[in-house]
């Protein structure tokens, strides 16, 4: 069994219309993989705040861009427990070095809980820029 | 989603049903900003017991109407959180600043105007 296995690919144009529809279509994969329902609600949610993020901050809420979503499983090795890797790629403007860090949560501010959200629901969330691509790139594992 | 207000003496109910998210969110921030700094009703109420979904820009509203209540001091309720949405509230670490019933009925009597 390879270790790595696509399940779902998503062509997806920037429009906050689409969000709900990843959802749906995030939750049941990740309970197919072996989460249970509290891990599901939180992968939907990063994956929610990651594509939010794209069309916010690198479209610049500009309409019609193209974002890909891709869930892949990842196989346990050994008798390892499974995970999901989502990893979303856009052509937008790269991230500024201080919208990677994130704000403090807590705090009374109306903006800047997204990444935060993500960190707190994935056990790894890495953006990695590849030429003209942003690369985002959150696993979870089964517990 | 949906939002509809009722009125009742010096107070605002909004029943919002659906998810909250980057989509709409913006409707239930320019709802809770009409009723708070135009309209200075005194008790604005959130009914979220339809809502079983909420992201971080659904938060972002609800931090904007308590923002303003705190401004005009009204008063800014919520209850009926689902289970997802206490999550994302606790996530946040904001749930302890809202006032949060489980019913209505709790909302009405205990946060008087």
């Amino acid at each position: 069994m390879p270790r790595r296995q696509l399940l779902l690919r998503l062509q997806l144009l920037s429009n906050p219309q689409v969000l709900c529809g990843v959802r749906g279509a995030v939750s049941p994969i990740a309970s197919s993989v072996g989460f249970g329902e509290e891990d599901c609600r939180a992968i939907t949610l990063a994956v929610d705040e990651a594509i939010a993020n794209i069309i916010r901050h690198a479209y610049g809420g500009k309409l019609g861009q193209a974002i890909e979503v891709q869930l892949n499983l990842l196989n346990g090795e050994n008798g390892a427990k499974p995970g999901l890797e989502i990893i979303l790629l856009d052509r937008g403007a790269e991230p500024k070095p201080d919208a990677l860090k994130g704000l403090p949560a807590g705090e009374l501010r109306s903006g800047g809980l997204g990444l935060h959200f993500m960190r707190q629901s994935m056990d790894t969330v890495v953006h990695k820029r590849v030429g003209s691509t942003n690369r985002l790139y959150m696993v979870k594992f089964v517990r | 989603m949906q939002i509809s207000a009722r009125y009742l003496e010096n107070t605002t109910i909004f029943d919002v049903i659906g998810d909250i998210d980057l989509a709409n969110s913006p409707v239930v921030r320019k709802a809770l900003l009409v009723e708070l700094r135009e309209k200075k009703i005194p008790r604005v109420i959130m009914n979220l017991q339809g809502v079983k979904y909420i992201d971080s820009s659904g938060i972002a509203s609800l931090v904007e109407g308590l923002k303003a209540s705190r401004d005009v001091q009204a008063r800014f309720i919520l209850f009926g959180l689902s289970k997802s949405a206490r999550e994302v509230l606790q996530l946040s670490r904001l749930i302890k600043l809202f006032e949060i019933y489980e019913n209505e009925e709790q909302a009405l009597s205990n946060g008087s105007s």
